[in-house]
């Protein structure tokens, strides 16, 4: 029973990088979906944001702006993804899959255009976000566990609650969801449904912009081609997986990071396994998501007949 | 789908002028010289054999994968899964190709061609079933599988595929499975007529035979829209067709992918990288979800690509542009509003008709 | 005590509404006082939605005043509308299915805590001091999914209260529930009222009016036929105003020569898509050489009816027998080889697909047989043939066979639906609202070619909500009400009185 022993602390702490920007893009793809807008996109916004900050960074010497350029750009394509859908009559599923192949294009054009690399840009000069290490733990048992990671790791964290609180216990929440639900409803109580969805695209794109830099930034200090390897898409697996709820979509990315964080750790070991193990979440999903389907189709239910 | 109407050819007209435009301002403004570029990229995307007949090599997996995506939407599936189609369909040609020893050249190749379009139709078999029968979004369960096709044949090209020790991929295929190359310059290979083959015959198939009337009478927009209400009425078993455009949509998709192996690679790498799968929507749209449409757009985008690569490789200028700048048409031409905009203008509603009149 | 003059709650000036070739509304004057339950009456089109849709903000006229308690108002969106008090409860409910009962009523209001949070629990509470007020018995945390329909609809009734709804619309609200939830909902209505509320109550059921309205206003064609007392009136006056023709337009046609039985429904029920039952123990026959109308106010079971005859609906129980075979189980393409075709009452979406060319929508029941197709493989040059033929025969006004059938009128769209059904020479032909949407010098192409095939010898069961239609196409018309028949009349004979408590449900 080996394979018991890569379950450590540092694995702990893998699966929770890992699990971090799918969380990211994971509560933004769940409140889009929730207001009924399927976003597609955040692949390309992810993208976007990464190589943004890699390149303010650089240019700037300072990791901050790196980081406000870098979440800029996330929600400027957010923008874009917007126009295309809300104000251009494009279909979103369409103009998000554009702006992925679009983002992918534009990262790898502007690497070699603008630092003339191919592949990867990785500099001295680039200012990486630094882990937080919070000094009062040291020596305490906690500190390995909840000490020295990067601010977006806690972000994740924080937001898991927030989200929570604002989906159920605010108006917003619930104008958002009833967006998503029956739009009918929802504008009948006064709520304007466009704005709403206005509002999650771009909030999937702050956090797609924060899991863009985190992956550019925070993570390793450069940018790579395609950086985003699908995280984007991953995280909107995680939302239907979780159902498109925060908590959900928390549980079903520490899920994901898992099977990856497992995967790194196996694939010097036992080669075979680590690719399998990854399947595993997606195999999940797919049985969550026949469930739901399964769910609702058990709705009605007929009269009796009773014949006079 | 809208067959071309003048509004169309309006809107890809005015999409390409734009998108020249964004072009040009692209090249000025960080240094080159638009009309060299242009110049270069024509040379590099049609003039010279060699050329030429990279474009088409370019073409044949995004003819397949465009087709494969037409024939999916029209059944009114939304389908994003074509490209893990091929990395099956790749791989599993792959294994044919060294797997049987002792056939003659065009068996060993269709057998592997046709197990790879057996594996890549069989991809799509879960999807279809899902949305079927449980109601399950395809569009996820495609992207699902996408994954889970790339995790497969990495691990099994690791695995139990592996030619040897070192190098993570599976064996050379036999001299006998392979497509033949015809020019020392160039990968371009049989695969290529297939492929044309396959526009040609899923025109025909859709157009002029009930099977194809069956098909198209359920989906009949954008969107997937199975299922559909008009099909039901006549009669036509809906359920049925959406599976069977599932199916053989998954199958081109991994044809795609199985001429890749044995026309281009000739053997399945773990570094194998397919994207011909996402870009073969887009160009279905452009194509306007019409088979011929869709060999001509795909056409047109190998075009551009090459002489991309072509300018590239003769400049500083990346090859990346012509994505960009191939996305920005897309955004144009998606935009649905732009285009019932461009309705109210009266002229335009005149060389509407005119148009439909002159297509029969 | 004199009792002081009635205060007005609403009243409506000359209110004209046109939409591109109707007057949904022409010149009505409406007035509701306050704390009366006032009664809406008319037909399909009479013009009753669209004069709330204008009360509620959703439409706006195009001229005429509109006066709440006294003041002179533009209701110019929905949120005015509800500031002034109106309250409206659509037929097709708009609520949230996830959320409990108390989240769909407090959506975009919610109470909110200190903190800014919302405050669930007074929600809950409020809701339910609400409810008990007005005698609406409901479980605040009840999901909308696991709720039933009188209970969903008693939750979009608590909404117009929660928002302090004075004057509530009510639109069909019986149409979806059972005679005990009615009752349920008529308790309800005394009690909002005795809370000064006032009703307004849009129905076509006369006997709903007589047994819970004050006043009454029936519309028909646009305009106001008449506004009297309920205590004043009767089902059958009632029943004059809102049919009122003396003469149903004629239809030049000699007497129906009926042969065999083609059709036999025998103990016929079918389920709608919500569970309820739409058609009850229906017993009835249809015979070749006639034409046999269904005549009713939509919405009392002819889709559902028709959807079962074609196979698009399973038969919940009973027996449809088609020349003699019972065809309840077969799907709708072996209906059809039996010789049953289906003019579909929703011709955009179900009978033609618009973006198909007018070829490929002729040939969708025939494009499987000799000689538009051999082994699999079409033959263009005979669908051509084909299609052009029923172009001239039909008469579908278009410069050919290859253009999208979208770019068609309505009327010659609805032509290429009667041309596909007919070329089949069905025996029976299902015609549902054939003419709907259809202008005027098509309508009489369609009704006559319906009885051109009754002379040769086929059969038609016409169902129309438009009276006129019914009346002077068939031969022999059926009045169906709340899934079952409640008469058979023959249209030269029977007076337009009796029609109209027939189609209100008020039986001999």
């Amino acid at each position: 029973m080996e394979w018991l022993e890569i379950f450590d602390i540092s694995l702990f702490r893998s699966l929770i990088r890992s699990a971090t920007p799918i969380a990211l893009i994971g509560f933004g793809a769940a409140m889009c979906s929730a207001a009924g807008v399927l976003n597609i996109g955040l692949e390309g916004k992810m993208l976007n944001a990464a190589f943004v900050g890699v390149a303010a960074s650089y240019y700037s010497g300072s990791a901050m702006t790196g980081f406000i350029w870098g979440v800029s750009a996330g929600v400027l394509t957010a923008i874009l993804f917007g126009v295309l859908s809300f104000n251009l009559g494009a279909d979103e599923v369409l103009a998000g899959l554009a702006i992925n192949i679009f983002a992918l294009a534009l990262t790898r054009y502007l690497l070699e255009t603008l630092f003339k690399r191919r592949g990867f840009f990785s500099d001295p000069s680039i200012q990486g976000i630094d882990p937080i290490e919070f000094e009062f733990l040291n020596g305490t048992p906690f500190e390995k566990i909840l000490s020295g990671f990067t601010p977006s790791v806690y972000l994740v964290f924080l937001l898991a609650f927030l989200l929570y609180l604002v989906y159920y216990k605010t108006r917003l929440g619930t104008a958002i969801r009833a967006t998503g639900e029956n739009p009918e409803a929802a504008k009948d109580a006064g709520i304007n449904t466009l704005r709403m969805k206005w509002l999650v695209v771009i909030f999937s794109g702050v956090l797609a912009g924060i899991g863009g830099t985190f992956l550019s930034l925070e993570t390793l200090t450069l940018f790579t081609e395609g950086m985003s390897a699908g995280k984007g898409y991953i995280g909107l697996v995680a939302s239907s997986f979780g159902n498109n709820t925060p908590l959900g979509v928390f549980g079903a990315s520490l899920f994901f990071g898992l099977g990856d964080a497992i995967g790194i750790r196996l694939q010097g070991v036992y080669e075979l396994d680590s690719r399998l193990i990854l399947m595993i979440p997606y195999a999940l999903t797919v049985v969550v998501l026949i469930l739901i389907g399964i769910r609702q189709r058990l709705r009605v239910r007929p009269v009796p007949i009773i014949e006079e | 789908m809208d067959k071309f109407s003048f509004k169309d050819v309006l809107i890809l007209i005015t999409g390409v002028i734009i998108t020249l435009g964004v072009a040009w301002i692209i090249l000025t403004v960080t240094g080159f010289i638009p009309g060299e570029i242009a110049k270069l990229f024509y040379e590099g995307a049609v003039v010279g054999q060699r050329n030429i007949v990279n474009t088409l090599n370019i073409a044949t997996p995004y003819i397949l994968t465009s087709i494969a995506t037409v024939i999916s939407f029209r059944v009114g599936m939304f389908n994003i899964g074509i490209n893990g189609s091929m990395y099956i369909g790749g791989l599993y040609a792959a294994w044919a190709g060294y797997k049987f020893t002792s056939l003659g050249h065009i068996s060993h190749v269709s057998l592997a061609l046709a197990i790879s379009i057996f594996c890549g139709s069989l991809w799509m078999l879960l999807p279809a079933l899902l949305k079927v029968y449980a109601g399950v979004s395809e569009i996820i369960s495609t992207i699902i599988l996408n994954f889970v096709a790339v995790l497969f044949v990495s691990y099994m090209a690791n695995g139990p595929f592996r030619a040897d020790p070192i190098a993570p991929a599976t064996p050379r295929i036999l001299e006998t499975a392979e497509l033949k190359q015809y020019f020392p310059n160039s990968q371009f290979n049989t695969g290529f007529f297939i492929a044309v083959l396959v526009a040609f015959l899923t025109y025909f198939i859709l157009k002029k035979t009930t099977f194809g009337y069956e098909l198209r009478s359920g989906g009949d927009g954008l969107v997937g829209s199975y299922p559909s209400r008009y099909s039901s009425y006549l009669g036509i078993p809906t359920d049925r067709s959406a599976i069977t455009g599932m199916l053989i949509s998954g199958g081109l998709g991994g044809l795609a992918g199985g001429i890749e192996i044995l026309g281009n690679a000739r053997y399945f790498y773990q570094e194998l990288a397919f994207n011909q799968g996402f870009d073969g929507i887009l160009i279905a749209i452009v194509g306007k979800l019409e088979p011929l449409g869709g060999l001509i757009a795909s056409l047109f985008w190998s075009a551009l690509k090459n002489g991309g690569l072509f300018v590239d490789y003769k400049t500083d200028v990346s090859r990346e542009i012509v994505v960009i700048l191939l996305s920005i048409l897309i955004f144009f031409v998606s935009a649905q509003k732009l285009v019932s905009a461009l309705e109210k203008l009266s002229f335009v509603r005149k060389l509407d008709s005119i148009f439909s009149r002159r297509i029969k | 005590m004199i009792k002081s003059q009635k205060e007005i709650a609403i009243e409506l000036k000359s209110i004209t509404k046109t939409y591109p070739g109707v007057v949904a509304n022409d010149n009505v004057d409406f007035k509701v006082f306050k704390g009366e339950i006032h009664a809406l009456v008319g037909e399909n089109g009479a013009g009753k939605s669209t004069l709330v849709k204008i009360l509620y903000g959703i439409e706006q006229p195009d001229s005429g005043e509109i006066y709440v308690e006294g003041s002179n108002v533009k209701i110019n969106k929905v949120d005015k509308a509800i500031e002034l008090g109106i309250g409206m409860v659509h037929q097709e409910f708009h609520l949230v299915p996830s959320f409990t009962a108390a989240e769909n009523i407090g959506l975009g209001d919610e109470p909110k805590t200190k903190i800014g949070f919302i405050d669930w629990e007074k929600l809950n509470q409020d809701v339910s001091e609400i409810a008990k007020k007005y005698g609406l018995d409901l479980d605040p945390t009840l999901k909308m999914i696991d709720a039933s329909v009188g209970t969903q609809q008693r939750t979009e009734i608590l909404k117009t209260l929660y928002r302090n709804a004075s004057i509530l619309i009510l639109d069909e609200p019986t149409a979806v529930l059972t005679p005990q939830e009615t009752d349920e909902l008529f308790e309800v209505i005394r009690s909002l009222v005795n809370e000064g509320k006032t009703v307004i109550f849009i129905t076509h059921k006369l006997r709903e009016v007589m047994e819970i309205s004050d006043r009454v206003t029936v519309m028909r064609d646009g305009k106001v036929q008449g506004v009297t007392e309920t205590k004043q009136t009767s089902p059958a006056e009632l029943a004059k105003l809102m049919v009122g023709r003396e003469v149903f337009l004629k239809v030049d046609k000699t007497d129906a020569d009926p042969k065999d039985v083609v059709l036999e429904l025998k103990n016929f029920w079918v389920h709608d898509s919500r569970g309820l039952l739409a058609i009850k123990n229906l017993n009835m026959e249809v015979k070749k050489g006639e034409i046999v109308g269904i005549a009713g106010v939509d919405g009392n079971g002819q889709t559902e009816l028709v959807e079962a005859l074609a196979g698009l609906r399973s038969t919940s129980k009973g027996e449809i027998i088609f020349e003699g075979k019972n065809i309840e189980k077969l799907s709708p393409r072996k209906r059809r080889r039996l010789g049953l075709s289906h003019i579909p009452e929703d011709r955009a979406n179900t009978g033609l697909n618009l973006r198909l060319d007018i070829w490929e929508n002729l040939i969708g029941t025939s494009y499987f047989r000799k000689p538009l197709s051999i082994s699999g493989i079409i033959s263009m040059k005979n669908v051509v043939k084909h299609s052009k033929n029923l172009k001239e025969s039909y008469d579908i006004r278009t410069p050919g066979v290859f253009i999208k059938v979208q770019s068609l009128s309505g009327g010659n769209q609805q032509k290429v639906v009667i041309a596909r059904e007919l070329s089949e020479n069905p025996t029976l032909t299902i015609a549902s609202q054939p003419t709907r949407g259809v202008d005027i010098g098509n309508i009489e192409a369609i009704h006559k070619k319906l009885v051109e095939i009754r002379d040769e010898g086929k059969a038609v069961l016409l169902i129309s909500a438009e009276l006129d239609e019914v009346m002077s196409v068939a031969d022999r018309v059926a009045v169906i009400y709340e899934g079952e028949i409640v008469a058979w009349v023959n249209p030269k004979e029977v007076n337009q009185e009796q029609m109209g408590l027939y189609m209100a449900g008020i039986k001999d």
